[in-house]
């Protein structure tokens, strides 16, 4: 009962983290924007508060909020937010497995 | 946590000495006992294979970033070529015109899974094979392959000269991609007229460096004739130890061996 609360009350954070982070750039509309490449012009050209989080993705390939904060030492709250906001703008792509979501680049047709 | 390092070879302007350099500190490390995998990343003008004399490879990394073989079917085994106890493997570009074209064609989405290829050879060399070194020869400036490789290692070493053109590009590539990617990155000035660095102004030479780049410099190459005059023929420390260009590129070995284990 109590995991299921907290369950809830950790997918309501998240969701809250994304509105937060889309108010801040002044976006009404929630619609993702079409899946963006991810290559290194892209993330040149990036802010750097993005560009490391999406750095980390890439060398990890695929990871938590918490471990990317683990490497970028920075909080796990503030990573989640721009995971999530660069899941919005089309780069990276989130999964749900259990309690965990797991942020990775989309890189079809690799072997 | 694997123990192994990716070293790329960049500079902003071509012939600048990356090729000499990559091939040479690849086969000094293997005389210092490291396993190391030297790929040639410059998919523009491939340069590998004629310095190695390499008539044909089976397979090249083309292939491998086009997700059409794995990296294993591409390295070439040269352990042979080095008296030692290490092992040495190279990974060729496909220098047929044809190979080029169709490099240069390639759009960002191809782009992003070669960077992801490129990413997983941490893992399958580094970890897997446990190679204590890969070494990127790049092509020269902001090239799609380049930054690739730049964001796959783990240190950049920047060729550059005294050529003004070349100065100010390479600190405009420190300032804003290097430093973007939070890469340690470090100097090698190569084409140094004897007169401009004679040997008690080494230390001048170095803060002077530091001054233009902000970031260490890892040695300094002289201009010498008689290697121009050798002109990229095989590998100059096997046939030359006695050089004094072996000498000071052992140094630069040596200072990155120490400083990575």
């Amino acid at each position: 009962m109590l995991e299921k609360i907290r369950e809830n009350l950790e997918k309501l954070n998240e969701k809250m983290e994304v509105m937060i982070e889309l108010q801040k750039h002044g976006r009404k509309d929630f619609q993702p924007l079409p899946e963006a490449p991810l290559d290194v012009m892209t993330l040149l050209s990036m802010p750097d508060h993005l560009r490391k989080t999406a750095m980390t993705v890439c060398r990890l390939g695929r990871a938590t909020a918490e471990e990317i904060a683990q490497q970028t030492h920075r909080a796990r709250a503030v990573e989640s937010a721009y995971l999530n906001q660069l899941v919005i703008m089309g780069y990276l792509k989130k999964e749900r497995k259990g309690r965990k979501a797991y942020f990775y680049v989309e890189r079809e047709g690799q072997g | 946590m694997s123990m192994g390092k990716i070293i790329a070879v960049h500079s902003y302007k071509g012939g600048t000495g990356k090729t000499l350099i990559s091939v040479n500190l690849a086969a000094i490390l293997v005389r210092h006992g490291r396993k190391v995998c030297l790929l040639d990343l410059d998919f523009r003008a491939p340069s590998l294979s004629t310095v190695l004399k390499i008539e044909k490879a089976e397979y090249w990394l083309n292939d491998y970033l086009n997700g059409t073989c794995e990296i294993d079917k591409v390295l070439i085994d040269l352990s042979d070529r080095i008296q030692n106890k290490c092992k040495f493997f190279v990974g060729l570009a496909n220098p047929t015109t044809e190979a080029i074209r169709d490099m240069t064609a390639k759009d960002r989405k191809w782009e992003m899974r070669a960077l992801g290829r490129l990413l997983a050879l941490r893992n399958s060399l580094l970890n897997d094979k446990a190679f204590d070194y890969l070494i990127f020869d790049t092509s020269p400036g902001l090239q799609y392959s380049s930054i690739n490789a730049i964001v796959s290692a783990d240190l950049i070493l920047v060729a550059t000269t005294l050529d003004r053109s070349d100065a100010d590009g390479t600190r405009r590539m420190l300032r804003e991609l290097y430093d973007l990617f939070e890469k340690k990155t470090e100097i090698v000035l190569n084409k140094v007229l004897q007169d401009v660095s004679p040997k008690s102004g080494k230390e001048e030479a170095q803060a002077k460096i530091k001054d233009l780049y902000h970031v260490p410099l890892l040695g300094v190459i002289p201009c010498f004739c008689d290697v121009l005059r050798w002109k990229g023929n095989a590998i100059f420390v096997q046939e030359r130890p006695e050089h004094p260009l072996a000498k000071i590129l052992n140094e630069i070995a040596s200072k990155i061996d120490n400083d990575i284990t």
